[in-house]
């Protein structure tokens, strides 16, 4: 029985999520309006704007370099900082007794 | 001696270690052309690295690969990442000023100079990641803590 329960009200919080995220019902932030899908949607523009504004013909590369570069300037130092973290855990502190 | 492995995985290693590295390096190079990147690129070269470490035991790896080298290498490629962005401070952070108005990096797109500073990004973060990696994985292998 609880079993049940729990597992309707799993589907029924996932089928409201879904509901939510819907672009024509759904929930809206930011811009209201009719443009707001244009604003909220924008691999249309980076796909026709990406080869003038950027050079690069791969858009991915457009998009992670150019239009998103904070993103992967963090994810850098996130890739610089784990791995500073791994080798200043893993290395030998001390000589242990032993070794 | 010890630690490597046998006649087999040492001679397929020796065969796809180049391969490796070459797919890695076109990978990171046409980055701003084909699918992949620095990130992807990178990766594909640093399991060549970690290949020759498994393959070959880590005596061996100890006297090829400089671990010191490889940590100071990934600052460079970040830094390298970072002035690279920086390139165009007078309009905006991350503005492709050599694509605009560079001297260089500014050809037909599709060509492999063009592109403004995502082939400098490519190469930096493709040199990151692979001495990131193989430093890592290097460290894990070094300084492990258990008993024999």
């Amino acid at each position: 029985m609880r079993r049940t329960v729990g597992a309707l009200s799993l589907l029924f919080i996932l089928g409201m999520l879904l509901l939510i995220a819907h672009p024509n019902y759904g929930l809206k932030f930011g811009l209201g309006g009719e443009d707001w899908q244009k604003y909220r949607y924008t691999d249309q523009y980076y796909i026709d704007h990406g080869i003038e504004e950027v050079g690069g013909t791969n858009i991915v590369t457009d998009i992670v370099f150019d239009y998103r570069g904070y993103d992967t300037l963090g994810e850098a130092t996130v890739l610089f900082t784990s791995i500073a973290g791994a080798v200043a855990l893993l290395r030998k502190w001390r000589e242990e007794n032993g070794e | 001696m010890g630690s490597d492995m046998g006649l087999i995985v040492k001679t397929m290693a020796r065969a796809t270690i180049p391969l490796i590295g070459i797919f890695g390096a076109y990978v990171v190079a046409h980055g701003h052309l084909t699918p992949g990147g620095g990130f992807q690129g990178g990766a594909t070269i640093a399991g060549a690295g970690i290949l020759f470490l498994i393959a070959f035991g880590l005596n061996e790896a100890k006297t090829r690969i400089n671990k010191n080298l490889y940590s100071a290498l990934e600052g460079v490629g970040g830094l390298v990442f970072l002035i690279a962005g920086m390139l165009g401070l007078g309009v905006a952070f991350f503005y492709n000023t050599l694509w605009h108005n560079g001297p260089i990096f500014n050809g037909e797109p599709g060509t492999l100079l063009s592109a403004g500073y995502l082939p400098i990004m490519n190469l930096a973060v493709g040199l990151k990641v692979y001495t990131g990696l193989v430093s890592a994985v290097f460290a894990m292998a070094l300084f492990r803590r258990w008993r024999k």
